[in-house]
């Protein structure tokens, strides 16, 4: 049975009393912060409706899987689990309310800290307030993680409830790791989400961070990802966004330290009447650092997706490098997109680049596919992955590109529906 | 027996520049039949390239006027795709490029859209035959990694429109001049995949400007088109007079009023 309590009877007994505190600054400033600053976007573009106080909900669930590591379903953890190799080297995957309790110290010092901050803008403020669920990876000084963490992400819109998950990841220096997750939804109750990563990659460590997104369209989608990548550092995006939903997303690399890296790689698949509004950011900060960003979005139906790619040189970072690459194509004459490069540079002895491109699919590419007997559609779909193509070969790992592919064709497959052959 | 038969065939297509409609075919006929190899000659801007393309079903081209049947049965209301499921086919001379699709996983698609949905050609007879026919045509088992035509030579696209050909097994193979940029290796080497192909089931139109390319595959039957029409229908022999007197001769002969396109 649902046994519905809100956070001061529930949850807070068991959270520190300095999160608490957090959650009470941050929900004094939401009313004094406006929404995050995006171009093309507008205010009443997606509306995120106030949500109450946090609530957590009970449920026994017997969802468990032998291959991912972690599992949470709504705000419940029904899986967690390590390698003993990893367990021993002192790698820590933890529901994020246990990482209070049992990290407290690598909590305080950098969860919405130094990366994400509350103050930033009215939907980070909600999200400290609200936070529910999330998880904490620990990759300790020189460990190489033997395999993928691999985590699922379920929203349960089974009822109502708002969906606040925060996501810290500190890998220590000269560590390396992947980290895995996949976001679905269960349930069609018309819910937020406000999904947050924090990424700390100290100086020498390799991260990948690859995620995999399918939710439902009733679900509001608000996102923010960013890292603070120091010397030498290491870190590759690849996200797959196939989500249904209405989207303000957030991608940011900061490049803080000399020699670090930043590879940003996104796709985005749009239909119906979903509107999607993303800003990938890579920011120069270290000298001789490289920010990569590489976009391609595919919209279908009456959809609209505003890609921002935005590159900026610090002054300092010299002998740096800045390239990106935004390319959208449209499916449909009703779809609205727009690719736009954004290079801020205040340094000289950088290198930059930047191209953007929106247009129809190729039609001396479709003749040419159909020529040899292969139906409209089906070409269509094959045109649109090679499109994606350039960015979902460069996801390393062959089951995770495999994953986004299928889901790839079931979303391309349910936006053609309403055409005949 | 299959017949492909071009019945007065008009077509335009829309000059850009002027903004209107420009007819190309000014009534072709021309009957095709399994088992014949048949050659259509012709000077530069005379319509061969239109004729091809109208016969695939390029929506680029109008037809205005006449017909094409295959066994009776007008295509011109069918579109490309299920033209080439009826067994045409067209080698282009300007193959499109279609990055992040390996060529192996096109030929699968183009051979599995041509058999029932539950029984695709098993794997390991596709890949039988993929390397009999890298072998004929002398080509490397990396091209069919490789995206399909993206950063292909001249020749290698030419190469691998004939292993589609040869994957394929259409029964109307048009075949858009082949030969152009290949040198004399390449040119016996396409020719060996298409002789490949004859047989009593298969017939081709092969469409070029120069005699040579028939040395290696020759023709039943020579049309020679000019002005978008075709003007005389002969054997290999009447090639081999045009390639020593030139389009002007025959043109002078048959006392026709066309301007060849390079003719001052």
């Amino acid at each position: 049975m649902d046994k519905k309590t809100d956070f001061s009877k529930n949850k807070l007994l068991h959270e520190p009393r300095w999160l608490t505190q957090k959650r009470l600054a941050a929900k004094k400033l939401i009313p004094k912060l406006g929404m995050p600053k995006m171009e093309h976007f507008k205010e009443n573009d997606i509306v995120f409706a106030d949500s109450e106080s946090p609530v957590f909900i009970q449920k026994i669930e017997n969802n468990t899987d032998n291959k991912a590591n972690f599992i949470q379903i709504g705000t419940q953890t029904v899986q967690a689990k390590l390698s003993q190799a990893m367990t021993d080297k002192g790698v820590k995957l933890l529901d994020i309310f246990d990482a209070f309790e049992q990290i407290p110290d690598i909590m305080q010092k950098y969860f919405m800290t130094e990366i994400i901050r509350a103050d930033e803008n009215k939907l980070n403020a909600i999200h400290l307030a609200n936070l529910n669920s999330g998880l904490v990876l620990y990759i300790p000084k020189n460990v190489a993680l033997d395999e993928p963490i691999e985590v699922k992400l379920i929203q349960d819109s089974r009822q109502k409830l708002d969906w606040y998950c925060h996501i810290l990841i500190i890998a220590e220096e000269n560590s390396r790791g992947h980290f895995l997750q996949h976001l679905s939804t269960i349930g069609d109750q018309k819910n937020i989400a406000n999904l947050m990563v924090e990424v700390i990659a100290k100086p020498g460590s390799h991260l990948e961070f690859s995620s995999v997104e399918e939710l439902g369209s009733n679900t509001t989608l608000y996102f923010e990802r960013k890292a603070k990548i120091e010397t030498d550092a290491h870190i590759q995006w690849a996200i797959g966004l196939m989500n249904s939903c209405d989207t303000v997303g957030q991608i940011d690399s900061e490049l803080i330290g000399e020699g670090s890296y930043a590879n940003s790689q996104l796709v985005s698949v749009t239909g119906g009447q979903q509107k999607v509004f993303l800003n990938n950011r890579v920011t120069n900060h270290g000298p001789h650092s490289t920010g990569l960003i590489n976009q391609r979005g595919v919209l279908l139906d009456q959809s609209k997706l505003i890609f921002n790619g935005i590159g900026q040189i610090v002054h300092g970072a010299h002998g740096s490098k800045a390239d990106q690459k935004n390319r959208v194509l449209m499916m449909s004459p009703d779809a609205r997109g727009d690719a736009n490069p954004l290079l801020l540079i205040d340094e000289n002895d950088v290198i930059a680049a930047h191209a953007a491109s929106v247009g129809p699919v190729d039609p001396v590419q479709m003749n040419y596919l159909m020529s040899r007997g292969i139906p409209y559609k089906q070409a269509q779909r094959l045109v649109i992955r090679g499109f994606l193509g350039a960015v979902l070969d460069a996801i390393p790992d062959k089951d995770v590109r495999k994953k986004m592919i299928a889901i790839l064709e079931r979303k391309l497959i349910n936006g053609q529906r309403y055409r005949k052959n | 027996m299959s017949v492909l038969e071009i019945k007065d065939l008009h077509v335009e297509v829309k000059d850009d520049e002027k903004k209107k409609m420009k007819e190309i075919l000014k009534g072709v006929n021309m009957t095709l039949k399994t088992g014949e190899i048949h050659a259509v000659m012709g000077p530069n801007g005379t319509g061969k390239s239109t004729l091809s393309e109208t016969i695939m079903g390029n929506p680029y081209y109008h037809v205005t006027q006449g017909d094409i049947l295959l066994n009776g049965e007008s295509i011109l209301d069918m579109e490309v795709d299920e033209r080439a499921r009826k067994g045409l086919f067209l080698a282009m001379q300007y193959p499109a490029e279609v990055p992040g699709v390996t060529n192996a996983e096109f030929l699968r698609t183009a051979i599995n859209v041509r058999r029932p949905k539950d029984d695709p050609m098993p794997i390991s007879e596709f890949l039988n035959e993929l390397d009999k026919n890298l072998d004929l045509l002398d080509m490397d088992e990396a091209m069919t990694e490789r995206y399909l035509n993206e950063g292909f030579s001249g020749g290698e696209k030419k190469r691998n429109e004939i292993l589609q050909l040869l994957m394929i097994k259409p029964q109307f193979a048009i075949l858009d001049e082949i030969d152009s940029g290949l040198d004399i290796d390449a040119l016996k080497v396409v020719s060996r995949g298409v002789n490949a192909m004859r047989s009593e089931n298969f017939a081709s139109l092969i469409i070029t400007h120069y005699q040579r390319l028939l040395n290696y595959i020759v023709p039943d039957v020579v049309h020679v088109m000019m002005g978008g029409r075709v003007v005389k229908d002969g054997g290999p022999e009447l090639a081999q007079r045009l390639e020593n007197e030139g389009y002007s001769g025959l043109r002078d002969e048959l006392g026709l009023d066309i301007k060849l396109v390079d003719e001052d």
